[in-house]
């Protein structure tokens, strides 16, 4: 049992330190790409800042600045500071349903990115900057992980995460793969910065070794079934978080979004490269982002924003 | 401070210094905590004085920089929100604890109980068939006309009559050494929080020091208070739903809520999470509505019902008093116990106790006087510059004068504003507070403190053996509200006193 307005909270948390994370590490990626002067270092910028919405802008202002503003933009609401900002006002807003040690990371990576030395701190180490913020995030999910106990609110914090998740690395991989079938990326770093954006470089060795081809790395990273930031883990965890919820529901109650959940879970455990070729892939990932828009309504007309007369007593 | 007298004290051959200070440490003409008169450390002082001396400046300056960070991360804060941007600042807190010995305590304490329970039958009184009124005790338009008299709350059944089931009252420490009380809080008192998280940080900061004194544990609070707020539930609901509820993470004291119900392991609930239904009051959870049948809220009177109080709240719950009315849930405290503790009513007190009790008061009053009477007026308006006079509306150190340190337009103008409404002022004598040893700027020097003791009353009432010691962080100012500028330190109660007790009251009393 808890609060609509907690789980509301600590959905959103777990959504907005994703974002951090991910963000963190386009910027990261990004700014090592620059430092080859050469056009895979352009392409990678390219992917990195078409995968937040903004692929002009780095042309504009240059990719120093790019990734600033990627970071440490207050006034950009999509920005890692504001995304870290706005996971720890909800965290504060349900400071008596996490443990003090989860609280104390979040808040002391917040009080570090809001410091007015931060952005000379950026300035003179940007890689070590953002290395910093990823392992801090890490270090909030471990804590919470190991300190929190894994009941409602945990599911509810881990079911943002994914959404979270599989929404951006849909996206990362639209970016590449799906929208400008002319600008197909073929160029061997650039396809290394995009397995380095989605964390997944040294997994992704390990199965197909160093032959980085874009087929292995799009079947990698939508169909891998270990990899923890593949699309169909992350679904799969997405099924598994809701179904657990709706068992805690009232009996009778016929919940919404663990069906859409289990039927994009298996509808990712079913697909293949090869069906995914011949369709294209743009049409799954967009599937995949339209699906996840269409189970956070559910979660909140199921969990959060119900009608009333539905719930009172009789 | 008076510079006659610290110059004098320089004169003694036996001045206390403490070796990691530039300055001596000099005490005023109040009460110091740590020092007699005579310029001895009080026995109860012997520990800390001696783990004091043998610090130098840096590692006191280290220690205390520790503990702010420690505030800062566990989010022990307010924000200040400026042009632009807001930053987050914590309470000042101050490192060296405030300790009281075993035998004032026990005076205290007994004391403190022997209020409460008086101003909680006052309250049954006044919203029943106020005798205390019609024998003319207190002045039937001092209660009937305060604007924190709610007509709503007459002939509504209270449980075990406690109107006021948290309390927290100010002490101060006059010239004398004696204790006395300036002023109840029986609305929604503050600063537990601060009382646990101080004690939290002193332990941390003189671990042998405290393991050595014998200090009495304040970690019970929250579970004595889910206790007392359980209490008031009636029996036939025998697993009460008890929650907490917030005006919302804005709300300076938000910080507290979220601590309480973090301990006391109960939700914490804003207005928007309550539905009210049939007289039932629930919250909104997420497998459908649940029922709650206690309510430790946080929001003032006003606020808690927009049908009942004011109507542009929405910082309550639409219905919940009439849901409170039909004895379906417990609103802790009671809406209307402000009365108790307007400044006014205050002054009768120590008549009320022997109303109901027929006991002295064993806490005094600070003598008080009503600008409403004539006499007492002209009396007012005659000695502004020796007197503190407080609107009796207002709280927080707002809306007062304090004579003695005002320029000569402050007093013409509050001289003004008294006459215009006599009724709306009380005076009192200024009071120097006790004094008790602060790190200010790397030095150890005396700053004008008060105590807050935490006072429960459901079924039964428990005084907890700790305290907030509010400071005034600025030189010789009396004030110690943090709006003003006040910050805090912890309080240590000790379990039994040594065998010299030089400066000993009566252990006269017993703990409830």
């Amino acid at each position: 049992m808890m609060l609509a307005r907690v789980a509301d909270s600590l959905y959103w948390l777990g959504r907005y330190i994703e974002r951090a994370e991910h963000l963190s590490r386009l910027s990261s990626v990004m700014l090592n790409a620059t430092l080859d002067q050469t056009d895979s270092g352009v392409q990678a910028v390219w992917i990195a800042l078409s995968a937040v919405g903004e692929p002009d802008m780095s042309s504009a202002v240059g990719s120093f600045e790019a990734a600033e503003a990627l970071v440490l933009d207050r006034t950009d609401p999509n920005s890692v500071v504001s995304s870290l900002a706005l996971a720890r006002e909800n965290a504060r807003q349900v400071r008596d349903q996490i443990t003090t040690e989860t609280w104390e990371r979040l808040n002391l990576l917040y009080l570090k990115v809001t410091d007015p030395d931060a952005a000379r701190e950026f300035a003179e180490g940007s890689t070590t900057f953002l290395h910093d913020v990823i392992a801090d995030l890490h270090l909030f999910k471990g804590a919470a992980d190991t300190t929190m106990s894994h009941g409602e609110s945990w599911r509810f914090m881990m079911l943002g995460m994914y959404l979270e998740r599989a929404q951006l690395v849909s996206r990362l991989l639209e970016v590449c793969f799906a929208e400008t079938p002319g600008r197909q990326i073929n160029d061997h770093i650039a396809l290394v910065s995009l397995l380095r954006m989605a964390c997944a470089l040294e997994p992704y060795l390990r199965v197909y070794t160093a032959e980085i081809e874009p087929r292995h790395i799009l079947e990698f990273l939508v169909f891998d079934e270990d990899f923890p930031r593949s699309i169909r883990f992350s679904t799969s965890q997405i099924e598994a978080n809701l179904s657990a919820l709706a068992r805690r529901a009232e009996a009778g109650e016929r919940a919404g979004p663990e069906r859409i959940a289990g039927r994009l879970k298996a509808r990712l455990q079913y697909a293949d490269i090869q069906e995914l070729e011949s369709q294209g892939a743009g049409a799954l990932l967009t599937t995949v982002v339209n699906e996840c828009a269409r189970i956070h309504e559910a979660i909140y007309e199921t969990f959060v924003a119900y009608p009333l007369e539905t719930r009172l007593p009789a | 401070m008076d510079e006659g007298v610290a110059a004098k004290n320089q004169d003694i051959t036996e001045t206390p210094t403490l070796p990691m200070t530039e300055a001596a440490y000099l005490p005023g003409v109040a009460y110091d905590e740590m020092f007699a008169a005579d310029g001895g450390v009080r026995s109860h002082y012997d520990p800390l004085h001696m783990r004091m001396s043998t610090l130098g400046g840096e590692e006191l300056a280290g220690r205390q920089r520790t503990l702010e960070k420690s505030f800062l991360l566990q989010g022990i804060t307010f924000t200040v929100y400026g042009a632009g941007n807001s930053t987050e600042r914590i309470i000042p807190t101050d490192l060296f604890p405030r300790i009281l010995p075993a035998n004032e305590w026990a005076r205290i304490e007994s004391g403190l109980t022997q209020r409460l329970k008086a101003l909680n039958l006052f309250l049954a009184d006044i919203y029943g068939e106020q005798q205390i009124l019609m024998d003319g005790v207190v002045p039937r338009e001092l209660v009937l006309g305060a604007p924190s008299y709610r007509r709503e709350m007459q002939h509504l059944f209270v449980p075990h009559k406690s109107y006021a089931n948290v309390c927290g009252s100010d002490l101060i420490r006059c010239q004398d050494g004696e204790f006395a009380v300036l002023e109840d809080n029986l609305r929604v008192p503050s600063g537990v929080s601060y009382m646990l998280a101080n004690r939290d940080a002193a332990k941390r900061t003189f671990p042998g020091t405290y393991r050595a004194a014998g200090v009495r544990p304040v970690e019970r609070y929250p579970d004595l208070l889910l206790a007392t707020l359980k209490s008031m539930s009636p029996e036939w609901r025998p697993n009460p739903q008890v929650v907490v509820l917030t005006p919302g993470v804005y709300n300076s004291a938000y910080y507290e809520h979220a601590y309480l119900a973090r301990l006391m392991g109960v939700p914490l609930v804003e207005g928007r999470d309550l539905v009210v239904h049939d007289n039932m009051v629930y919250m909104r959870t997420t497998t459908g509505i649940r029922r709650v049948d206690v309510i430790y809220r946080r929001v003032d009177d006003d606020f808690i019902d927009p049908l009942t109080f004011r109507r542009d709240s929405s910082l309550g719950a639409a219905g919940l008093f009439n849901a409170y009315r039909a004895g379906n849930v417990v609103i802790c405290n009671a809406p209307g116990t402000g009365v108790a503790d307007d400044k006014a009513v205050y002054a009768f007190v120590p008549e009320i106790i022997k109303y109901y009790l027929g006991e002295d008061a064993i806490l005094p009053n600070i003598e008080t006087f009503l600008c409403r009477e004539p006499a007492q007026l002209n009396h007012v308006l005659a000695n502004l510059d020796k007197l503190v006079v407080k609107a009796v509306g207002a709280s927080g150190g707002y809306g007062m004068l304090v004579g003695p340190h005002a320029t000569q337009k402050e007093r013409e103008d509050f001289a003004v504003a008294i006459k215009a409404d006599p009724e709306n002022y009380i005076a009192q004598p200024t009071i120097q507070l006790s004094t008790a040893p602060c790190l200010v700027d790397g030095r150890i020097e005396p700053r004008h403190v008060d105590l807050r003791p935490f006072i429960l009353s459901g079924e039964k009432t428990i005084v907890t053996p700790g305290a907030l010691t509010r400071v005034a962080l600025k030189r010789g100012s009396l004030v110690v509200n943090s709006s003003q500028g006040g910050g805090s330190k912890d309080t240590w109660v000790l379990a039994e006193d040594g065998p010299a007790q030089p400066h000993g009251q009566p252990n006269g009393s017993s703990r409830p």
